[in-house]
């Protein structure tokens, strides 16, 4: 059994940093990870995917079209854009924010939050919405938003890693005097599911 | 410094990359003297090594390009001692006049050539298969599949490259080096070495009559390396008494045993590729009746095998190309059509607007490219918002002539009602066919911005310049019959202010110049709506291939857009060539002070090296005028009108010139204050349309400008012809 996950996103929004902390957690729990990325080119703007492998043994990186079990959204656009990436019935986690692509393509498609998450739950019952905006704003610093999503994502079922791993990881890659704020982030961002 | 792999706790696991994984497997085999020059995917090898350079008493740096890089390990193993160099595949092609005679010499110390290769081209202008440079240069070469082989190939490289005493390859491709997986790590040994070098001439001095002992000696290597190869650890046979027996290297291998029942097949992992281990095949192929091979791109294990199997399957008769990288969903289909696996059912694709990789907020880069774009400007309208009111005429001629009278207006709108509606103006023509139909030299164009201006002592009314222009942009006084045209009112035109519709807006003249490219992130302003970038080849490429240009005798004035890391990589010996050839270019260096692309390592002229301490900063006009570029301007990219006037000024100048468009990489500093539309903002579009910065979006009312995204650059602001963005 390898459960895999797509963390997707915008280049800037820490789609690694996040990634990187749910295989260190992974790997705290004992588990073989393997994860896919790619750096380099567009540092900020351009559309970004890591994919997560956990299991007992793991043959290589990259995730099979159709056969993600989570994805997991920075950002609503993002999240529908691998949706072919999704197996069947598999889970969305998505943060419920929009931000327009600068090109004339986008301008004239006119989506908005709620049309582009119709896409999401009309390919699965699975989907759960999180503010991450609104939660990482309410504690005071918006870029808290990744540790609002990796709460959302400790909570669901499908999930392998344990909390107190991933809380381990977060304290182990911030600086020390944002783990306290991310950490009440971690827990805003697992009731989100919990509720859900 | 955290130093992520200075851990010392042997048969413990680390979350690495495979590029992370080559810097442990250097550090664990003792390596003295690292060496590289960033480039992606590659990049992250040696700045892992200095990191841990310190605690490991190892000398790091980044050298000025790969071919510098290669030379200073070499020099360091000739002295005895172990070094590293790490690459990307076209680094390579830099490196190769060193690599290729260096296995002539050999080396002393392990020796490690890392290179990265780029299926796909995720960040890269071609797709090379480095296995082939091995069969071209005799340097054996082994080919990571996952973080792990890459730890323990680079680590057994070292022991393999001084029993040889040859340079050794480690080969990674994109998806090895920027995956991360678990490494159970070794102990690390001790380097203490004493550096010394062996003064034999007839080993290092590759005059002919030497060289040609060498390349014996190089054959003799070759043969011992072939035992090597067939009893090496990377080359593993997994029989499972199948009939069928899958080959391959690199990660295409794991993804074929991702994809397939693993139990039904015979495997051959080859690792230690090169020389080619033929008597490990052969054993493997005896016992098989059919053979698939599995290796991105190139067909290099299929051509080696071709004529030792009966039945081998491989890029002309599978679906496994040549050309791309492999992934799962591209293994499994060609097994499908093999018949060995089944079909994922799949979701129909979305149709959804895409996110490509642009240059970001606050960019430096897309500043001056604005500045570019807009020399010489004119005023365009829009055809699809004019409604033929004629207010710009009315406007025009209130300005010019204080009368509200539109036959003196130097603008002109055409109603075609129905059809389509436009207003008629001058277009700033290069050589202005205006200018040459005058009989009486009464009209010139000015060298700001190339407006035309009329003598109106010598102007007689004849109208030859009005039957000249092909725009119909020019119109004579009703009553001093005196040509009239328009002047873009100084670069700030009263008719855009106030056409009612936004219909007008200053545009800039992308015919009459050429801009070559070169790499680096600044390669994104070839994209909309930016459109200034017109080539890219290879490192330090623009500059020269702009001399060739205008050597050739193009008409147009020529400028090289280079990065200030490419400047010091590959563009010096082509601003020096068009400095002895008196070469018509101007070469812009956009100079943001790091080698931003692969993530902000440090330029020989930001003061600091590879291991962040101070060093001697090298002036990049300093390097200019004394490669004997008499022309070198300095310019803030953020001050675009400025930066506009320099640009107009060079226009003009006749021979090699420079201009450094100066501006810190916005990633690496402080934020200004973020600015927001006001609502005057009548959705003119030239932020969105012209500049193109990231954060701001449009609507058919105004502009937005994301908060989160904008990193207060204030360009915008200064950019609006209505004042409608201010600092929040």
């Amino acid at each position: 059994m390898v459960l895999n996950i797509i963390f997707s996103g915008i280049g800037g929004q820490g789609i690694v940093v996040a990634s990187d902390i749910f295989c260190e957690a992974a790997l705290l729990d004992g588990w073989d990870v393997a994860k896919a990325e790619v750096h380099g080119m567009a540092q900020r703007g351009g559309s970004i995917v890591a994919h997560v492998r956990v299991g007992e043994k793991v043959q290589s990186p990259l995730i099979e079209t159709g056969k993600a079990d989570v994805i997991l959204g920075f950002e609503v656009l993002e999240a529908a854009r691998v949706l072919p990436m999704l197996k069947k019935d598999g889970t969305v986690i998505v943060n419920t924010k929009y931000i327009q692509p600068s090109t004339s393509a986008a301008a004239s498609a006119n989506l908005t939050v709620e049309k582009i998450l119709g896409i999401i739950r009309a390919r699965t019952e699975k989907v759960y919405e999180v503010d991450g905006v609104g939660i990482a704003t309410k504690l005071g610093n918006i870029l808290a938003v990744n540790t609002v999503l990796l709460g959302s994502i400790s909570a669901i079922p499908e999930n392998l890693v344990t909390p107190e791993s991933l809380e381990k990881a977060i304290s182990g890659r911030l600086k020390q005097k944002y783990v306290e704020l991310n950490l009440k982030a971690f827990k805003m961002g697992s009731k989100q599911v919990d509720l859900g | 410094m955290n130093a992520k792999i200075a851990v010392d706790k042997p048969n413990s696991f680390l979350l690495l990359n495979g590029d992370e994984a080559v810097a442990r497997g250097a550090v664990e085999a003792g390596v003295n003297v690292a060496t590289a020059y960033p480039g992606t995917p590659s990049t992250e090898i040696l700045e892992t090594i200095a990191e841990a350079a310190k605690t490991f008493g190892i000398y790091a740096e980044w050298s000025i390009n790969e071919i510098v890089a290669m030379e200073v390990a070499a020099g360091a193993s000739m002295a005895g001692v172990r070094s590293i160099v790490s690459m990307k595949h076209v680094g390579l092609n830099v490196a190769a006049d060193a690599a290729m005679t260096l296995a002539y010499t050999g080396v002393k110390g392990g020796m490690v050539i890392a290179v990265c290769d780029d299926p796909a081209m995720h960040s890269s202008q071609n797709e090379q298969d480095t296995r082939y440079f091995s069969l071209h240069s005799d340097i054996p070469l082994l080919d990571a599949g996952n973080p792990q082989e890459a730890m323990d190939m680079t680590r057994e490289a070292f022991k393999i490259s001084e029993r040889l005493q040859l340079p050794v390859i480690v080969r990674l491709t994109t998806r090895v080096a920027h995956g991360k997986g678990r490494v159970r790590i070794k102990n690390i040994a001790d380097s203490c070495r004493d550096a010394e070098f062996d003064k034999d001439a007839s080993r290092w001095v590759m005059v002919p009559s030497n060289a040609i002992k060498r390349h014996a000696v190089l054959k003799e290597k070759l043969k011992k390396a072939k035992q090597l190869v067939n009893q090496s650890e990377f080359n593993v046979v997994e029989d499972n008494g199948s009939d069928i027996g899958i080959v391959g290297s690199g990660i295409g291998y794991y993804y074929a045993r991702s994809v397939l029942d693993e139990t039904k097949f015979s495997w051959l992992k080859l690792g230690f590729v090169y020389p080619f281990p033929k008597e490990v095949f052969e054993k493997f192929a005896s016992k098989v009746k059919k053979i698939i091979v599995v290796e991105e791109l190139k067909p290099y294990i299929e051509s080696n095998i071709k004529f030792l199997h009966p039945d081998i399957m491989g890029k002309a008769s599978t679906k496994l190309s040549d050309v791309g990288e492999f992934t799962p969903d591209v293994v499994r289909d060609a097994f499908v059509d093999l018949g060995y696996c089944k079909k994922t059912e799949l979701h129909a694709e979305l149709d959804l607007p895409s996110r490509p990789p642009m240059l970001c907020p606050g960019c430096p880069h897309r500043a001056f490219y604005y500045a570019l774009n807009t020399v010489n400007q004119f005023i365009d309208c829009n055809p699809k918002k004019c409604n033929g009111c004629v207010v710009c005429e009315y406007v025009c001629s209130m300005e010019k002539e204080a009368t509200f009278n539109p036959v003196k207006s130097r603008i002109r709108a055409v109603r075609l009602d129905t059809i389509s509606n436009m207003a008629l103006v001058c277009r700033v023509c290069e050589d202005a066919p205006c200018v040459s139909a005058c009989p009486k030299d009464a009209l010139r164009q000015s060298s700001k911005g190339r407006t035309i201006v009329v003598d109106e002592e010598k102007c007689n009314g004849c109208g030859w310049c009005i039957e000249a222009c092909e725009y119909g942009a020019i119109t004579l006084h009703p009553e001093t019959l005196k040509a009239l045209v328009c002047d873009t009112c100084d670069g700030d035109p009263v008719c855009i202010q106030w056409c009612p519709e936004s219909a007008l807006s200053l545009k800039g003249s992308s015919e009459d110049k050429i801009v070559t490219g070169d790499i680096g992130c600044y390669t994104l302003g070839f994209m909309a709506p930016v459109n200034t970038v017109q080539s890219c080849l290879c490192m330090g490429a623009g500059i020269s291939q702009a001399a060739g240009m205008i050597h050739a005798g193009v008409k147009d004035k020529v400028f090289a857009v280079i990065g200030d890391s490419t400047f010091f990589h590959g563009g010096m010996p082509g601003l020096l060539n068009i400095a002895y050839n008196k070469s018509n270019v101007c070469v812009v260096i956009l100079d943001n002070s790091t080698v931003a692309m692969t993530g902000h390592q440090p330029t020989p002229g930001s003061g600091k090296n590879a291991l962040g301490e101070q060093t001697k900063i090298i002036e990049l006009a300093d390097v200019a005028r004394s490669m004997g570029i008499e022309k070198v301007e300095i310019v803030d990219p953020y001050d675009v009108d400025v930066t506009r006037e320099v640009i107009k000024e060079i226009m003009d100048y006749r021979g090699p010139s420079v201009i450094i468009s100066r501006r810190p990489c916005p990633l690496l500093v402080k934020k200004g204050p973020r600015r927001q539309v006001l609502e005057q903002c009548n959705a003119c579009g030239v932020c969105v349309e012209q500049f193109g910065c990231p954060a701001i979006s449009l609507t058919s009312e105004r502009a937005e400008i994301d908060p989160t995204l904008c990193y207060g650059c204030g360009v915008c602001e200064k950019i609006c012809p209505f004042d409608a963005i201010r600092s929040m």
